[in-house]
């Protein structure tokens, strides 16, 4: 049954596809480059998300759900069940969602219309100005696809495509080696990812489960309902099968959010413009990854491969944040805490903190578009400077950039009254519960937690003092440096402004300043209850609450002590300059500054040995099989054989039989003329040959036919 | 549905003139990878066909296979398979002639 948020969510994502396609065939003919067909379509989805959103409040149930799904190829007569029903689905969590891509990614577009273009107004790339807007477009909408899908295998298209506009938006100035490069590395790592979440699929859909018949579906109340009733429970290949299919689902985000070990792709991807930094790599595409492990959730659950899940989450975030305090590149920087607050979703969600995960996604996915965005305004203003140490003193210069990027540091470092300090916080009481009150052997988790606070203060600051205040250390650029256009600006203000805490922690019912929580965010707010679904216990048993109930007070206390003491020493060092950054530096061994400068040698295994020592020799032996066996062994000795056969053919029979008895003897003029004719036939040109095909068919068919 | 969409013939026509699109496609053009779509239309011409036919016969509850529709899958893992060697072969083609012209392809004519 079709109501109206499932025909406005199935129309979401066919406006930018839409634009895509005029923006594709059309786009450099219209005024403007057609910058505005993108920007306009985004804006009605927009719109559509907002109604979307409105009607979820309107309903405020926890259990809201509106989905319309028709069977796309039905084969259940050759194998039964074999149905692919493909739609819609709209319930809390999506229309959260859609509303932050939406507005995200409006916003975005918005910045783009500025940011490509130079500080005369024209386009900075030329004609490559519309093809941008079109991959943007594409982009948007397999990201709004991904997020309506009510079945993992629109889901798993739309991801792919996600991945191919990564590549294309990565690699957009492709004239650069480094650029193409890192295009090619993010696809070819997010592969290895999409492999095992592929291989995932295929199992849940074909295998046969307990009880005795597959899944054949793969939307999402099927597989809750199958796990529901427990058909779960069989072994492949001697492991569990929620497990076996979990943990390759797991695959995916692994490879798609940038986790350990697949996070080498994340920092590189900054090749790519920034405004495409800001949607792909920090609000959109890298949290679809996170939305996967949130949508499958009660199979990671029954698969019981959580703990698994939040100690990968956990080692992403300390290793990630520990490379930040290290970079001088603003958007390096930024990356790296990308990576870092991607390891803390996923690391809720294996503490069994989905709603944590999911708000960190939405708080991070606000703060991080509009910190992206505002390095773009600075970069735009440094006339494409990116290394920090050559900035400095710039807020008098841009004070609008400036306060928008303090507000969402603010935010992302955890401070009350911002957004980053409720959802981080939520995140790391559930973790003090888990590793400090329930499970002590797992101490590593709320330690990486609580530590990665820490230094997302510090490194965030860092970049805070270097970029805006001190002196300015290039002269000449700071002279020139000036606040961006209009259309830059606004939608940095939007963000910051969103980066409040108000926005999360009202409880609606209440009003927004009802609740008593309104300022630590406790359970009580509208966000909590929608997204809260009563059968994702994460196996823990009745104390679980209780446990939360104790963590939240140290809890809170940890992680607000930690992010002050990051920020203090921050000041200490950068922005009071009491203590100096070298000395710092001199405290840590040779080998620690070795391993972090080299990002732990991931690249180095990966290229060096994985590639060059594995996959290459072997890729070598292949090519050597193929040349000896197959091109000098059976191509080459057919051609030997032929050959032999030619030699003793062409004396015996050519020459005697034929030339000296038969063509001689008949006269070689009729075996002459009719040679000639038919070599016209054989003359290499495969057209003609296949014209010849055609037209004989055509012959045949027609005298067939009459 | 409208009266377009019910009609068997509407669908025979348009893979008709896909298929013929292809044909000449394939015939006039004078790069590999012209050619090369060419041929792809005429298999999506075909796979078009089959799965028209399954659905007039689910309809008119003829017989209730899946055949055209299993064909069909057929030809879009094929027409992927064959694009992946058809790139390959071209991209051999150029780095060896400089050219995707088929006709200078000819090495091997007596």
């Amino acid at each position: 049954m079709m109501t109206t948020n499932t025909c406005l969510a199935l129309w979401i994502p066919v406006f930018p596809l839409i634009a895509y396609f005029v923006q594709a065939f059309v786009g450099k003919k219209l005024p403007r480059m057609g910058d505005w067909v993108s920007l306009g379509a985004i804006f009605i989805s927009f719109l559509c998300a907002t109604k979307i959103l409105f009607s979820m409040f309107a309903n405020f149930n926890p259990g809201w759900v509106e989905s319309w799904h028709f069977t796309w190829l039905d084969l259940s007569s050759i194998k039964t069940p074999f149905k692919l029903e493909i739609g819609v689905r709209v319930d809390n969590m999506s229309a959260i969602m859609l509303f932050m891509v939406t507005m995200c990614s409006t916003l975005i577009h918005l910045f783009s219309t500025g940011y490509m273009r130079d500080h005369h107004g024209k386009p900075a790339d030329g004609y490559r100005y519309a093809s941008f807007f079109a991959y943007l477009s594409l982009f948007t909408a397999a990201m709004l696809g991904l997020v309506v899908s009510d079945n993992l295998f629109t889901l798993f298209m739309c991801w792919e495509l996600m991945g191919l506009c990564s590549y294309l938006l990565i690699g957009f100035y492709r004239e650069k080696v480094s650029a193409a490069n890192a295009s090619l590395k993010a696809f070819m790592t997010t592969r290895v990812g999409d492999t095992g979440l592929f291989l995932g699929l295929v199992m849940l859909f074909a295998l046969p489960l307990a009880n005795g018949q597959a899944l054949g579906s793969l939307r999402f109340d099927d597989i809750y309902a199958a796990i529901q009733g427990g058909f779960f429970n069989f072994t492949i290949g001697g492991f569990n099968a929620a497990t076996v299919i979990g943990l390759l689902i797991f695959c995916g985000t692994v490879g798609k959010s940038a986790q350990f070990p697949l996070q080498v792709w994340l920092p590189d991807a900054m090749e790519g413009p920034t405004p495409v930094s800001a949607l792909i790599h920090a609000a959109t595409m890298v949290a679809a990854g996170v939305y996967l492990i949130l949508r499958t959730f009660p199979l990671l659950e029954a698969g019981g491969i959580l703990t698994f899940i939040a100690y990968v989450g956990a080692i992403t975030a300390l290793l990630a944040a520990i490379i930040a305090i290290k970079q001088n590149d603003i958007k390096k920087i930024l990356a790296y805490s990308t990576l870092s607050q991607l390891g803390y979703m996923v690391m809720a969600v294996g503490l069994g903190a989905y709603q944590a995960s999911f708000m960190h996604l939405i708080t991070h996915a606000l703060f991080k578009a509009c910190l992206f965005m505002g390095s773009g305004a600075v970069i735009y203003a440094m006339h494409h400077e990116q290394d920090i140490r050559k900035m400095g003193g710039l807020r008098k210069k841009i004070p609008i950039t400036f306060a928008c990027m303090l507000i969402a540091t603010l935010a992302i470092s955890g401070v009350p009254f911002f957004s980053g300090f409720v959802s981080k916080d939520k995140i790391l009481v559930a973790a003090y519960a888990f590793g400090v009150i329930a499970n002590p052997q797992h101490f590593f988790i709320p330690f990486a937690g609580f530590l990665t606070a820490g230094l997302t203060g510090f490194y965030m600051f860092r970049l805070i003092f270097k970029t805006f205040f001190g002196e300015p250390h290039d002269h000449h650029h700071y002279e020139e440096a000036h606040e961006v256009s209009f259309n830059m600006f606004v939608p940095l203000v939007v963000l910051a402004g969103l980066s409040f805490s108000v926005f999360f922690t009202g409880s609606l019912t209440g009003g927004i300043f009802g609740e008593s929580d309104f300022i630590l965010g406790g359970a009580n707010n509208w966000f909590e209850t929608l997204v809260t679904n009563a059968s994702f216990t994460a196996g823990h048993g009745a104390e679980w609450a209780e446990h939360l109930h104790h963590a939240h007070i140290p809890g809170m206390m940890f992680s607000l002590l930690l992010a002050g003491v990051g920020i203090a020493f921050s000041y200490i060092v950068y922005g009071a300059k009491k203590v100096s950054s070298d000395s710092l530096s001199k405290l840590w061994p040779d080998f620690v500054h070795k391993a972090i400068d080299n990002l732990y040698y991931f690249d180095w295994f990966y290229i060096k040995i994985l590639i060059q020592k594995l996959f290459m020799p072997f890729a070598a032996l292949c090519a050597l099989f193929d040349d000896r066996v197959i091109d000098q062994g059976a191509v080459d000795g057919v051609k030997d054989v032929t050959q032999v056969v030619k030699d003793v053919a062409g004396i015996l029979v050519d020459d005697v039989v034929i030339d000296g008895v038969l063509v001689d003897g008949m006269g070689g003029a009729v075996p002459a003329a009719f040679g000639a004719s038919l070599r016209t036939l054989q003359n290499g040109r495969i057209q003609r040959y296949l014209l010849v095909a055609v037209a004989v068919l055509t012959v045949v068919l027609l005298w067939r036919g009459l | 549905m409208n009266g377009l969409a019910n009609n068997f013939s509407f669908y025979l026509i348009i893979s008709a003139i896909m298929f013929a699109f292809g044909v000449v496609t394939a015939l006039s053009r004078k790069n590999a990878i012209g050619i090369f779509m060419g041929v792809e239309l005429i298999l999506n011409a075909a796979a078009l066909n089959f799965v028209a036919v399954r659905l007039f016969q689910a309809k008119a509850a003829l017989s209730p296979t899946q055949d055209g529709a299993v064909f069909a899958l057929f030809i879009i893992i094929m027409a992927a398979i064959e694009a992946a060697v058809a790139l390959a072969i071209v991209l051999r083609m150029f780095s060896i002639k400089r050219s995707i012209d088929p006709d200078k392809m000819a090495r091997l004519r007596g």
